[in-house]
């Protein structure tokens, strides 16, 4: 199997960057082509550090720079200690779960305050705002959406196809609802309800009703 | 597509914000569409975007001009058809992000394969001179410029026609927006052709201050699909101007309707 020159790897609290070799330009490309496919999915995580063993100095310090301010990462700029480019670290095992148990649990970002127009939070899991979310601001999760105000704006749950993701908010009047690959829209003489409510996919189709029946 | 059209790109921009630029554009899309034309209106305003919501297609954006520009999906994907006019497209703007997303360049190329399909491309423009607008103005074969009887307003219609000249955007238009004709008439409103005076460009509309205005771009209707409202026919007009055809200016002072709506008014009180 073919090494990749650059590579990714989580550990419990953050996440390496692995490096074969010390040809600055071609690990600049490749950073690139990885950055563009998969930014999203490392957005959030601490940056713990560049490792390569042939890796000279200087260009470890480039990719730093190129880590924080080309993509963005919370990256320390200082001297990598000696022993995280030494030692060789087990890798977390991969455990497998179906796809109804992802939305069970798993990492959560919490908002705090109004997401206003123009605003977007995305994350790699589920996402609750504690506040109002409104027309123009775009929420994206993996997971679910919980919005504990008004959800006014267009809410993606499901992103990668989870069709097993729901939204839910204490009044439910998006924009636009997207779970999975189902977008749907209010219809045009949409009638407001005094309820909270929920969207999930039932039988092929995006189903919104109140999760409080007896309120 | 059996042959490729060659269309008009339009940009509708003024300088100054809040003169009605995304309401014109709107409209005049609407109306070239009502008209039989193929069009696409383009909302140039990044980060600020509100055709859509004028035209009451908020709810059925997927993609938009900067995922297009990104080549995250087809330019055909991107283009929302309207719910009530077949040939009237729209692209919206992004709203996540700003208007650095996109270079002139890139949006000559954007205009210039739109062009290919449709008849006409209207350019909603930011406000202001800045990156916005320059990217705003890179495609446009026609410029028309909307301003308002205010000074402030006429000052920034004036640098822009200045820009649009140094750009080679020769004989941009002039539509003046939200004439009071009482005002005028009392001498409180700059009339017509003092701002012509100053502008010194062909006049293609005027259209009065009307409340239909406020009432149809709150309802998601373009005011032009209003038979009844002065400044539906108004925009109708400018319309018709557009395509080459010589239409009268409106009388805005001897409106039979304000004449009738007058009567009732003395008959109810009201």
């Amino acid at each position: 199997m073919r090494k990749d020159v650059v590579s990714i790897k989580g550990v419990a609290d953050g996440i390496y960057l692995n490096v074969e070799g010390n040809d600055l330009e071609l690990i600049k490309s490749e950073l690139e082509s990885k950055m563009k496919t998969a930014s999203n999915f490392f957005r959030g995580s601490r940056f713990l550090g560049v490792r390569g063993e042939e890796l000279s100095e200087e260009n470890r310090t480039e990719i730093m720079l190129l880590l924080k301010y080309r993509y963005d990462f919370e990256v320390q700029i200082e001297r990598v200690p000696e022993e995280i480019a030494s030692v060789d670290y087990e890798p977390i095992k991969e455990i497998v779960v179906s796809e109804s148990e992802v939305v069970q649990e798993g990492m959560t970002r919490f908002v705090h305050g109004t997401l206003r127009s123009g605003q977007e939070v995305s994350y790699n899991g589920n996402i609750v705002v504690i506040g109002d979310v409104n027309p123009g601001a775009l929420l994206k999760a993996k997971g679910n959406i919980v919005v504990l105000g008004s959800l006014r704006g267009v809410a993606q749950a499901g992103v990668g196809g989870n069709r097993y993701a729901v939204v839910a908010a204490y009044s439910l009047l998006p924009t636009q609802l997207r779970i999975a690959d189902y977008i749907v829209r209010p219809p045009e003489d949409d009638i407001q309800y005094k309820y909270p409510e929920i969207a999930r996919v039932v039988d092929g189709a995006v189903v919104i009703e109140p999760y409080l029946p007896n309120k | 597509m059996a042959k490729e059209k060659m269309g008009t790109a339009i940009v509708i921009t003024s300088g100054k914000g809040g003169v009605g630029k995304t309401t014109t554009s709107a409209n005049i899309g609407t109306g070239l569409a009502r008209m039989g034309y193929s069009v696409v209106v383009l909302d140039a305003d990044i980060g600020l975007r509100n055709l859509d919501v004028v035209m009451g297609l908020e709810n059925r954006i997927v993609y938009d001009i900067v995922d297009v520009v990104e080549k995250n999906c087809k330019l055909k994907q991107a283009l929302i058809k309207d719910k009530r006019h077949e040939k009237l497209y729209l692209l919206p703007a992004a709203q996540t992000k700003d208007k650095t997303a996109v270079s002139p360049e890139q949006m000559i190329e954007l205009v210039n394969e739109l062009k290919k399909s449709h008849d006409y491309i209207i350019i909603d423009s930011p406000a202001g001179i800045e990156q916005g607008f320059q990217y705003s103005i890179a495609g446009a074969d026609r410029g028309i410029i909307v301003t308002t009887p205010e000074i402030s307003a006429v000052r920034d219609a004036d640098r822009v026609i200045g820009i649009l000249e140094a750009n080679e955007l020769h004989d941009p238009e002039l539509i003046i927006n939200r004439i009071r004709p009482d005002m005028v008439k009392r001498g409180d409103m700059m009339n017509i052709d003092d701002i012509i005076d100053i502008l010194a460009i062909d006049l293609i509309g005027i259209v009065p201050d009307d409340e239909s205005i406020v009432i149809s771009t709150n309802k998601g209707e373009p005011v032009v699909m209003d038979e009844k409202a002065l400044a539906g026919k108004a925009y109708r007009n400018i319309v018709r101007r557009i395509t080459g055809e010589e239409v009268e200016l409106l009388n805005l002072e001897e409106n039979d309707e304000s004449k009738f709506s007058k009567v009732l008014k003395l008959i109810f009180g009201k």
